[in-house]
């Protein structure tokens, strides 16, 4: 399909006729600014084709505020060698006028043959919206809906598939779908979609596993009857025999003999038991005759041993007797060695009180020399120190004094000195004879005066000369210089000296003295720290204990020195031992003393009782008694070997009889006789209780009831069975015929994948695009990356969706269908590098397509070699 | 001249599967009927008494209503009857006889053999030698005491027992309750009325099995009489009569089909049955597909017009022709997957493969016949 011409009038900005002239088989690459009308001409040809002309949802091709337009669009095209044209006006003016060659359409007529030749529908009301837009839908692109090439393959799904019918019509199947859907609801009524069973198949296996379980439960039943109906056969048996055989009585019987054949026995143990009591009573006479013939003949063997006893006494008492001296001897010992020690003792003692009174006198002595000593030395000191203290109070001066003496004597030194620097100074060489009078004194030979005061010299024979000193302070140094002697004078008057020379050595000889004194006093607390006195009373002291450890002395007797004498260490343990030796022989001899009155004690004891002993034995009562009591005992002897003999003899008898076993017998019986009975009895209950059931059981007919249930579960199982097969078929039909479907759908998937593949090798070399059994491109892998292309970039998805969309254009150009590719500002988001491949695919398309290329950047396109339409231009041109 | 009806294994209170249940209903009905046929004949013969030799009932545990109606279904005939406990209903210590009589469904001319010994019917001059079983089964034979049983003079020794004659009859009976096959000779018997097997079979002179006067098995030849047995005198050979009480004919037909003119056979063979037949077909082979198509129409008409009629199929393949697909216009895709079934269905003999081809084929012809209007 080509299209030549287009012609718009009153449509939107083309108020004006706008003519679209002379476009080329291939690529037409139509361009012009935002606003010029491109989207126009674009909805002006899908207006022309999708929308019915009597429509009144095309408002929009009206130019604005023109309600008395009619939109229209002409077009010319070509297809199959005959040319098509098409005039369609809307709004004002409805009218679809279509010539194909020679032949005349109109109307709806004429949008049908349309319809059908480009693969799309109508809407049944309204504007024409995606869904009706079949192929074109697929091949013409708007604006920013390239990537989106799902939806599109989908609404074109139907018109694809007849379309391409022809290149794969040898397996499509005439009505083959509706049989697949014929299949599909007959298997829906039996089958879930995941095969499940539904409906009555369902209820049917329900009832089905009902009707076993109930057919089981009565099989039960009547097993559990049939159980009954034995068990009462054989309870009946039972009972009836046990009545005429009436096994408890002869156990009765049994019991009875087993009692009387133990009372039996009962009666021998009671006699045993009397005579044994009988026979212990024998024993117990015949112990005590025994005891008391065992008494009377122990006399004599008593007075044996008394005799004995007695002897053993008066041994005893004579060894003992026998010691007496030599304890005696012992402690007349022990009382000399204890008296030598002592005596030794009190010497020893006496020694060391003198050899103390001798060292104390020696160290008195000592003493009393040493005090006599110090008393001389501190008598000595005392009276140096008495001198010192003399110089002292002779000489004793302030020092204080004396040192501001010293300094006022300096001062007046001084004060002289300059004084006599600014005093007048008179001297004078008289004459031997010569006389002067000077203020009243007479002068005579040479001499010098100072003059400090008006004075008047006298010349005698000349008259009198008054001599005044000059100087301003002449004044107040003659009245300094007068105070300080007046002072000078008072201090040595105070210090009672004549001069500062005398003062100073009265001090020295003070000091001195002071040193003198402190040193005596240091040697005298040396020797008598404590005074002279103190000395004094110590030498008294010492003199009188002197002399009293000499009259000690001389009252101590002298040790002979002959005598050895021990120390008193010595002495002292000695008299100890000497003393514990005593102690020692002196209780020994208490010892002895007491068991000697012990012994003689025993021994006397001893006799009597010898004596007692030796009356009694010897008395004729005794020797009766002790003949009748051995004849009664022999009598005892004989009775009680008679009753042992009968006691064994019984025993016998006793254990022969079994008594245990006859117990256990009678026990034994006597549970039979009950247990014999009682299961007699119950037997009776049981056949009464197994009745009354079974009459109950029977009345409901189980059998019968189990075998109409088992009629019905037979007829459900069949039912079932069917739809079962039914179901198993109708899924089996159905599995099949999709699958055959789906192979058909594989052979058209390889011509679009070979196309798909021919566009995708330009812009991805290594990638693949797997088309999907819907004839979706799917899965889209390039090296490692494996995804869908929803997954991808915009602009990847936009490029596959536009080499899918190329892939069916030639796929229906193979099956002799019309192609008219319009892509209306397509790739936008394409980059440079990109683009060029997709350049490169356009080109290739559009050997076989006519491809409407509408942009507002002609740039980007210069180099498809192609001229480019300006609308612009166009509309000048048109005008 | 005594003569006596003979009859055995009503089995009543069996309820039959394998129908539908309007079937069934009509054919336990049948059984009903059957003792009052019974009750009719012997009225007809002038027969002295009725002897059923055992399996009265098809179980102990009946319902209330069937032991009633048994007994109710008697009443035709007043003279004396003489039912013996079978292996079904065997005399145990609780059993479907001990309910009859608490139910007080017993009629007076009704007698019960529930111990073994001699019924003597005094104003029939028949004594019957009963052997009842009394416990399910039983490995000896119960007959043995005949030998031993006196009986009044002049009176005619009639044995009734329930069984399997040794030795004569086919193995695949249960050889429990066995009864020795010399049975009435040693015994001393005029006549030895026997049940248990449901065909009517002679086993020696004096010696029948009457068969069971309903049919109600496929199996079983001979089954649907009853026997009047006529004794002139004691010892004298008794003259036995068999005659038809059955209301339907059982059939159970197994049929390959392999060429168009089997079919054909088998459907005129069909159309050759009485109304009152109660059939039961299984065909094996295989059989075009307009061949199918005849069957299928063949079958509905037999289904309404016989008591029963069941098919099985499921053995018999489905051969379409290239005729065959060619008229159901299986074009393409939907072509491959008739011959994908076909394959199936011989390979594997997969009946599912069958049953989906037959489903896809009335779906094709459907569509033949809509576009054929």
């Amino acid at each position: 399909m080509k299209l030549q011409r287009m012609r718009i009038e009153q449509l939107r900005q083309f108020r004006k006729p706008f003519v679209l002239d002379n476009l080329q088989p291939g690529l037409n690459l139509i361009h012009g600014p935002n606003e010029s009308g491109k989207s126009t001409l674009v909805r002006a040809i899908r207006a022309a084709f999708f929308e019915r002309y009597r429509s009144t949802a095309v408002d929009d091709l009206r130019p604005w505020g023109d309600s008395a337009a009619a939109p229209t669009v002409e077009l010319d095209f070509e297809h199959e060698g005959r040319s098509w044209h098409l005039t369609k006006s809307f709004l004002q003016r409805k009218r679809c006028d279509l010539k194909v060659g020679t032949e005349t359409y109109s109307e709806d007529d004429a949008e049908e043959k349309l319809a059908e030749l480009l693969g799309y529908q109508y809407p049944k009301r309204g504007a024409s919206k995606a869904e009706h837009w079949g192929i074109p839908g697929l091949l013409w692109v708007e604006q920013g809906t390239g990537q989106d090439i799902e939806q599109a393959i989908e609404h074109a799904g139907d018109h694809l598939k007849s379309a391409l019918n022809s290149m794969v019509g040898e397996v499509a199947s005439s009505g083959g779908d509706d049989l697949i859907e014929t299949v599909r609801s007959q298997r829906d009524i039996l089958l879930t979609g995941t095969g499940k069973p539904r409906g009555d198949y369902l209820k049917l296996e329900k009832d089905r596993a009902q009707y076993e379980l109930e057919i089981e439960e009565l099989k039960e039943r009547v097993h559990k009857y049939q159980e009954q109906v034995d068990r009462l056969g054989k309870l009946t048996h039972d009972f009836d025999q046990a009545e005429a055989e009436r096994p408890w009585e002869d156990a009765q019987r049994h019991l009875e003999e087993a009692r009387a054949r133990y009372q039996q026995v009962e009666r021998l143990e009671q006699q045993q038991n009397q005579e044994k009591a009988t026979l212990n009573q024998l024993q117990q006479n015949h112990r005590l005759l025994q005891q008391n013939k065992e008494h009377l003949e122990g006399l004599s063997r008593q007075l044996e041993s008394r005799k004995a006893e007695l002897d053993r006494a008066e041994h005893d008492l004579s060894v003992a007797q026998a010691q007496t001296p030599a304890v005696t001897g012992r402690l007349t010992e022990a009382r000399t060695a204890y008296e030598q020690a002592e005596k030794q003792r009190k010497l020893a003692g006496l020694l060391q009180t003198r050899q103390r009174l001798e060292q104390d006198l020696k160290r008195l002595e000592q003493q009393q020399r040493v005090i006599s000593q110090n008393l001389a030395k501190a008598r000595e000191y005392q009276q140096q120190l008495e001198q010192a203290r003399q110089q002292a109070r002779e000489n004793r001066i302030d020092p204080e004094l004396v040192k501001k003496l010293r300094a006022t004597g300096s001062q007046l030194n001084e004060e002289t000195i300059r004084s006599e620097t600014i005093a007048t100074r008179l001297s004078w060489q008289l004459d031997a004879d010569a006389s002067l009078t000077l203020n009243n004194e007479p002068l005579v030979g040479q001499g010098e005066q100072q003059l400090l005061e008006e004075s008047t010299l006298v010349i005698p024979g000349v008259g009198t000369l008054g001599i005044t000193p000059g100087g301003e302070e002449l004044a107040s140094t003659r009245r300094k210089l007068k105070a300080l002697e007046e002072n000078l004078a008072e201090q040595l008057k105070t210090l009672g000296v004549a001069s500062v020379e005398q003062a100073e050595e009265r001090l020295s000889a003070y000091e001195n003295a002071g040193r003198a004194q402190k040193h005596a006093e240091d040697l005298l607390k040396s020797v008598a720290p404590a005074g002279i006195e103190q000395l004094v009373s110590e030498q008294n002291e010492a003199e009188s204990e002197l002399e009293k450890a000499k009259s000690q002395l001389e009252a101590t007797p002298k040790p002979n020195p002959k005598e050895d004498v021990p120390a008193l260490e010595e002495a002292e343990a000695a008299f100890a031992r000497a003393g514990s030796a005593l102690d020692k022989a002196e209780s020994d001899d208490r010892a002895h003393q007491s068991r000697m009155s012990a012994l003689k004690q025993a021994r006397d004891n001893a006799k009597t009782e010898w004596q007692r002993l030796a009356d009694e034995e010897k008395s004729p009562e005794r020797q009766e008694q002790l003949r009748q009591i051995t004849t009664h005992l022999a009598n005892l002897e004989k009775q009680q070997a008679e009753l042992q003999a009968s006691l064994e003899r019984r025993e016998r008898e006793i254990r022969e009889a079994r008594p245990e076993f006859l117990k256990q017998d009678i026990e034994r019986y006597q549970n039979a006789v009950n247990q014999l009975r009682q299961t007699q009895e119950n037997r009776g209950r049981e056949l009464r209780d197994i009745k009354v059931r079974l009459e109950a059981w029977g009345a409901e007919g189980l059998e019968e009831q189990l075998n109409e249930k088992e009629a019905e579960y037979d007829q459900c199982n069949r039912r079932y069975q069917e739809l079962h097969r039914r179901a198993q078929a109708l899924d089996l039909l159905l599995n099949l015929l999709m699958e055959k479907r789906q192979a058909l759908t594989r052979r058209l998937q390889a011509p679009l994948q070979k196309h798909l593949n021919h566009f995708l090798s330009v812009l991805f070399p290594e990638a693949s695009l797997e088309v999907d059994e819907q004839l979706r491109p799917g899965t889209f892998s390039r090296g490692t990356e494996l995804g869908q292309i929803t997954e991808l970039s915009f602009g990847a998805r936009e490029q596959m969706g536009l080499i899918s969309r190329l892939a069916y254009a030639d796929l229906l150009r193979e099956a002799g269908r019309p192609t008219l590719v319009i892509l209306d500002d397509t790739l936008v988001h394409s980059d440079s590098d990109r683009l060029e491949d997709m350049k490169r695919i356009l080109f290739d398309a559009a050997s076989r397509h006519q491809i409407l290329l509408f942009t507002c950047h002609p740039e980007k396109w210069q180099d498809l070699g192609v001229p480019p339409v300006d609308i612009e231009a166009s509309k000048e041109l048109s005008a | 001249m005594p003569k006596f009806l003979h009859t055995a294994d009503w089995q009543m209170g069996r309820a039959f599967t394998r129908f539908e249940t309007e079937d069934g209903a009509a054919l336990v009905e049948a059984r009903f009927e059957a003792i009052e046929t019974l009750a009719q004949l012997a009225n007809e013969h002038q027969c002295d008494a009725v002897l059923v030799a055992g399996d009265v009932f098809d179980a102990q545990t009946v319902s209330d209503r069937t032991i009633r109606r048994v007994f109710n279904a008697t009443k035709g005939f007043a003279g004396p009857w003489v039912m013996l406990p079978g292996n079904h209903d065997a005399a145990l210590a609780e059993s479907v006889w001990t309910r009859a009589r608490r139910l007080g469904a017993v009629p007076e001319n009704v007698h019960l053999a529930l111990q073994p010994g001699v019924i003597d019917l005094e104003a029939q001059g028949l004594s019957i030698l009963c052997a009842p079983l009394t416990q399910r089964h039983t490995y000896g034979d119960l007959t043995e005491p005949f030998s031993g049983y006196e009986t009044p003079e002049g009176f005619l020794r009639v044995g009734l027992a329930h069984g399997s004659v040794q030795g004569l009859l086919p193995d695949e009976i249960d050889s429990t309750n066995p009864i020795a096959p010399n049975r009435a000779k040693a015994s001393r018997l005029d006549y030895l009325a026997l049940g248990d097997w449901h065909g009517t079979k002679q086993i020696d002179e004096r010696t029948w099995y009457s068969g069971t006067p309903e049919p109600e098995r496929f199996r079983n030849n001979e089954a649907g009489n009853a026997l009047i047995v006529e004794v002139s005198e004691p010892g004298a050979t008794p003259t036995v009569t068999s005659l038809p009480t059955g209301r339907y004919q059982w059939h159970q037909w197994r049929e390959t089909l392999a060429v168009q003119s089997d079919l054909e056979q088998l459907l005129e063979r069909l159309n050759a049955l009485p109304e009152s037949a109660v059939v039961d077909l299984r065909l094996e082979g295989s059989v075009t597909l307009a061949g199918e198509e005849t069957l299928l129409k063949a079958l509905s008409v037999a289904e309404a017009r016989f008591r029963s009629l069941r098919c099985e199929r499921s053995g018999l393949q489905l051969a379409p022709t290239d005729e065959d697909i060619a008229a159901l216009k299986a074009d393409g895709y939907v072509g491959e997957v008739v011959e994908s079934l076909r394959e199936r269905q011989e390979g594997a003999q997969d009946d599912v493969a069958r049953d989906a081809l037959a489903i896809l084929a009335g779906l094709l012809r459907e569509r033949e016949q809509e576009v054929g209007q």
